[in-house]
């Protein structure tokens, strides 16, 4: 055995240069492997984080008609009962119960279409971590004569308004009836939709109340769940729980970001099967070369006595020799790429175009260590499939036809 | 003495080309043990068809080859491995040697394959390149070594193992005619000195006359066996 991974190992290096050359491919294969796959999962962290559980949550709830009109009459019956019941449920991380309506915003200047979001201050924080986003002032702190209201850094510049200006909201109460109030602006927040930065702001949800003539309406429940790759699941039983309630996972609200992850995720597998198929061929090709140069000695090698099953171990040896130098350098080089983009970021070009969509033009990658390992798995394993054909064709040789071979 | 090969109605008849090949008919030879036989003819005449099928490379067409009272022309494949492997030793015309591996290392090689205990390998390889006068190139790899000194360390090789009979196929045709004599001169005392059996083919009259036994191949067919009494 020790004879044979010396032969092997020594055979490898016996054309320097080509080893070189597929070795260099393996480990430029694997680099290129790993950076889409940490880009992909940088941006679907990304997407999490700023959309999902920043914006949208994992799942809201609404009464069925409020989707169409986003109005204060449209509440969900003992709306606080069930926000309450939602959130003692197992599997529940955070919730958040808002009066939620659209309405006008006006400065002195301009006015615009928004979406007034009443909440609780505490709630919101755990879900949305509106209180993390702000860019300036403060999160419902300061006691002015006149409520607060927190806007998106583009609202306010849409508007012309900075903190501490006034703004006057105008919407309809629970009886249809137009209630407009002033408002000065507490805080700016920013996120990476711009959209959603220009049309949504946050009031309080109890002085939102008294304005509608209802201090306890809710007409949305947004929540975070434990495990987020169930939300599928969890909307479910939801549905089967509150038929008459409109239940919504995130992927349903968004469904252009679903999709775009999706085809991120197809052409991710694509780009990273091309790769591994590429490098496994040039693998083949290598090692099939070295055996028809080496013809005549594996014939010797089969004549004095050395079994076919050894001649087979050996060329699947070489090739796996080549794949774990190949493999160890890919990986290592990998890990200090990610470590080092980790730190400087990824700047996606045509990045600033893609902030509308949700997208963060910097990304910054990172992979769990388990993953390197998965990877060197799975070169390993195409190593050997490849050297299959190589190995069969190499015992497949007849030693008297291979020692007379020139 | 005692037969160590016999082969009856041995014939071999190329089929994959255009015109059938008799490489051999119908041969009937016996070889004794500390025999010392050159199988000489014309090029084509199937000498190394011969040494093929008796050393198990090749299958004949008909007849047997008898080996310790075995008739290897019907043993499994896998057998014949085996087989090979602790009866035959082979010396072929060139790249005899595995280019990764030192002179001892080649030498060791077989007995590595048979797994025999590692000191007595080392000090039977040592020996035997001492027999065949390359004592100072114990470590160097194939390439380092001219052709006839690549020879004698096949040679070394293929008797290390002391197998019953040792075949070499134009073991000279690569030499000059200094390294050819020299190694056919080797050969001839390992005969002697070991008692081990050889058969070599070759065209090069140069020597044959170093045999005791000349088998004449024309066409396939066994046409002069001839003993010489030499020492
Ligand atoms: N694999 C094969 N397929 C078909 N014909 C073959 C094959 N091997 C050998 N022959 C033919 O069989 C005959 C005997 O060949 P062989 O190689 O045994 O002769 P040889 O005496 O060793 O010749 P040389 O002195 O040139 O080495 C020749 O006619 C040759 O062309
Ligand atoms: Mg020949």
């Amino acid at each position: 055995m020790y004879t044979l991974i010396k032969i092997s190992w020594r055979n490898i290096w016996r054309n320097r240069s080509r080893t070189l050359v597929i070795t260099t491919a393996l480990v430029l294969g694997i680099m290129g492997g790993i950076f889409s796959a940490a880009i992909r999962l940088a941006a679907e962290e990304q997407q999490f984080e700023d959309t999902i559980e920043n914006l949208v949550s994992h799942i809201q709830i609404h009464h069925p008609e409020f989707i169409a009109n986003p109005e204060a009459h449209y509440r969900i019956p003992d709306g606080k009962v069930v926000a309450e019941e939602i959130s003692e449920q197992a599997g529940t991380a955070a919730l958040s119960a808002r009066l939620v309506m659209d309405g006008m915003a006006a400065s002195a200047n301009m006015n615009t279409g928004v979406r007034i979001k009443g909440i609780q201050k505490e709630a919101e924080s755990q879900t949305t971590k509106l209180d993390q986003l702000l860019e300036e002032g403060t999160y419902f702190e300061e006691e002015w004569r006149l409520p607060s209201v927190i806007i998106g850094r583009q609202l306010a510049k849409d508007l012309m308004v900075e903190t501490g200006s006034r703004i006057v909201l105008t919407f309809q109460d629970v009886d249809g009836e137009i209630v407009s109030s002033s408002f000065r602006v507490e805080a700016l927040y920013t996120v990476t939709s711009r959209r959603f930065e220009e049309r949504t702001v946050f009031v309080q949800a109890d002085l939102l109340g008294e304005l509608v003539g209802d201090t306890e309406a809710v007409t949305e429940i947004a929540l975070l769940i434990e495990d987020a790759d169930r939300y599928r699941e969890v909307t479910d039983d939801l549905r089967s729980q509150y038929p008459d309630l409109e239940v919504r996972h995130w992927a349903d609200m968004e469904p252009a970001l679903y999709y775009s992850l999706e085809v991120l995720d197809q052409i991710l597998i694509y780009l990273v099967g091309v790769i591994i198929l590429g490098v496994s061929f040039g693998l083949l090709n290598t090692i099939l070369m070295s055996i028809l140069e080496r013809v005549r000695e594996l014939g010797i090698l089969l004549s004095i006595g050395m079994k076919r099953l050894k001649v087979f171990s050996m060329v699947v040896m070489e090739t796996t020799m080549i794949a774990l130098i190949g493999g160890a350098t890919g990986l290592t080089l990998s890990f200090i790429m990610i470590r080092i983009l980790n730190q400087h970021g990824v700047n996606i070009p045509g990045g600033e175009g893609l902030e509308d969509f949700g997208f963060a033009s910097v990304l910054y990658p990172d992979l769990p260590t388990s993953f390197y390992f998965e990877i060197g798995g799975v070169v390993i394993l195409f190593a050997i499939l490849a050297s299959i054909y190589p190995a069969w064709k190499a015992i497949r040789l007849a030693p008297a036809e291979a020692v007379r071979a020139e | 003495m005692q037969t160590v090969i016999k082969t009856e109605g041995l014939s071999k008849t190329y089929t994959n080309t255009a015109v059938p090949v008799h490489a051999l008919r119908d041969v009937n030879l016996e070889f004794k043990q500390g025999e010392f036989t050159a199988i000489v003819g014309p090029s084509g005449s199937g000498k190394t068809t011969f040494l093929n099928v008796i050393g198990g490379l090749d299958k004949p067409t008909e007849g047997k080859v008898v080996i310790d009272d075995i008739d290897i022309a019907t043993m499994k494949e896998s057998k014949l491995f085996d087989f090979r492997m602790r009866h035959i030793g082979f010396v072929f015309q060139a790249y005899n040697l595995i280019p990764v591996l030192t002179a001892v290392e080649n030498v060791s090689f077989i007995m590595l394959l048979q797994k025999r205990p590692k000191k007595e390998m080392e000090q039977r390889a040592k020996e035997m390149l001492e027999q065949v006068g390359l004592s100072d190139k114990l470590n160097t790899r194939p390439a380092q070594l001219s052709g006839g000194q690549q020879q004698r360390v096949a040679v070394a090789r293929a008797l290390a193992s002391r197998p019953d009979f040792v075949l070499a196929d134009e073991p000279t045709a690569n030499l000059d005619t200094e390294s050819a004599f020299n190694l056919l001169d080797i050969m001839a005392r390992l005969n002697k000195e070991e008692n081990i059996t050889l058969i070599f083919s070759t065209h090069d009259q140069r020597v044959i006359d170093r045999a005791k036994r000349v088998i004449t191949l024309v066409d396939g067919a066994v046409d002069k066996d001839e003993h010489f009494d030499r020492n």
